[in-house]
C-alpha cells in the first residue's frame, strides 16, 4: 500500500506518492521512495511524472522565478522543460515528454499560479514526512556568508527603502476594499433612487 | 523590537522618507524588519495573490489592481519625499507596474517557513 501526501496552496495542488523505506526504519507515513507525483493547477493540464523528472522541474520553477526577480532575462531551458515569460505577468511553460513521438505540453500561467506553484514546492521542501534530497538552492552561498559582516554597512542604505516599499505594498493590501460593482451600483439606486 | 516605536524609528532610516533620520540599523534589527514582513506577507498572502490576479487579466477585473495602486500611490505620497528621482519613478505610472509586480512576487514567494531566509537572501543578493 504506498502512502499519499498532498501540498495545497490557493489553486495548485501537489499530490507525492511512494513508500517509506523500511531499510532505514522509517515511520509507516513516511515517504522516501517516490514512485510517482501529480502537480495540479487548475484550469489547466495536469503535469506527472517519475521522481527522476520531479527535481529537475522543481528547480527549474525556482530558478525561473530567482530570474524573474532579479531583473535579470527570465529564460530557462532544459531537456525536460522550458519556461520563458511572454510578458510581466504570463509565463509560458513547455513540458517535453522523454517518450518519443508525445508533442510537448505548453501550459500558460500567471504570476498567481507561479507564486503558488512555487509555494507548494516549498511545503515539499519543508516536509519531514517527505525525504527528497534539496540542493541548496534556498541557502546563502558560503562566498556570501563569508562576505555578510562586510555588507552590513551596505545594508544600512539599502535594506531600508526595499523594507519600506515592502511595508507600503501591505499597508495598501490591507486597506485594499474588494467590492462588487454590481453590488455598488444596487447601494447607489437606493441612496440616489432618482 | 522591545515595542511598536522601536519599529516606527527604524522606519525613519529610510532615506526616501519625508522624515528621514541616519541611525545605524544593527543586524538584528535588519533580521526583525525581515521577519515581520514575511509573517506580513504570510498572513497577507490571499490578498497579493487576488492583486497579482487582477493584473494578469487587467481587462476583465480591473477594480483590485487599480484600488491597491492608488492607495500604494496615495501612501508615497503622504510619507515619501516626493522630490527625489527615485520617489519619482515610484509614482511615475509608466514605470511603477514592474517594480509593483516584482515587489508582489517577492513578498508571494517568501511565505513558506523558509520564507525569512530566502527573503534575506535576496536583500543580500540584490
Amino acid at each position: 500500500m504506498q502512502n499519499k501526501l498532498s501540498f495545497h496552496q490557493s489553486s495548485v495542488s501537489l499530490e507525492i506518492i511512494g513508500l517509506p523505506d523500511y531499510s532505514n526504519n522509517e515511520n509507516k507515513d513516511q515517504i522516501s521512495i517516490i514512485s510517482q507525483w501529480k502537480l495540479t493547477i487548475v484550469d489547466k493540464p495536469l503535469i506527472e511524472g517519475k521522481i527522476e523528472h520531479l527535481r529537475p522541474i522543481m528547480n527549474a520553477f525556482y530558478i525561473y522565478s530567482n530570474l524573474l526577480i532579479k531583473n535579470k532575462i527570465p529564460i530557462y531551458e532544459s531537456k525536460l522543460i522550458d519556461i520563458k515569460a511572454d510578458n510581466l505577468h504570463i509565463h509560458n511553460i513547455v513540458l517535453k515528454s522523454s517518450k518519443p513521438n508525445v508533442n510537448p505540453l505548453n501550459i500558460k500561467i500567471g504570476n498567481s499560479l507561479l507564486s503558488d506553484t512555487i509555494n507548494c514546492f516549498d511545503q515539499l521542501n519543508e516536509s519531514t514526512k517527505v525525504r527528497i534530497k534539496t540542493d541548496a538552492i534556498n541557502n546563502i552561498s558560503k562566498n556570501l556568508r563569508f562576505g555578510l559582516n562586510n555588507k552590513v554597512k551596505l545594508m544600512n542604505f539599502i535594506l531600508p527603502p526595499f523594507i519600506a516599499i515592502f511595508s507600503l505594498i501591505l499597508c495598501s493590501s490591507t486597506f485594499i476594499y474588494f467590492y462588487n460593482t454590481v453590488e455598488d451600483k444596487e447601494k447607489n439606486e437606493l441612496i440616489n433612487p432618482e | 523590537m522591545p515595542n511598536k516605536i522601536t519599529i516606527w524609528k527604524l522606519r525613519n532610516n529610510n532615506p526616501l522618507r519625508k522624515s528621514y533620520i541616519n541611525n545605524n540599523i544593527k543586524p538584528k534589527e535588519f533580521d526583525a524588519l525581515i521577519k515581520i514582513t514575511v509573517e506580513m506577507s504570510k498572513y497577507l498572502y490571499p490578498y497579493i495573490r487576488e492583486i497579482l490576479k487582477s493584473k494578469e487579466d487587467i481587462e476583465e477585473n480591473s477594480v483590485i489592481w487599480n484600488d491597491f495602486n492608488k492607495r500604494f500611490i496615495e501612501l508615497i505620497k503622504e510619507r515619501f519625499n516626493i522630490d527625489s528621482m527615485r520617489v519619482k519613478k515610484l509614482l511615475n505610472q509608466a514605470e511603477n507596474d514592474e517594480i509593483i509586480i516584482k515587489s508582489l512576487l517577492i513578498l508571494s514567494f517568501c511565505i513558506s517557513n523558509q520564507g525569512y531566509q530566502k527573503l534575506k537572501n535576496f536583500l543580500f543578493d540584490y
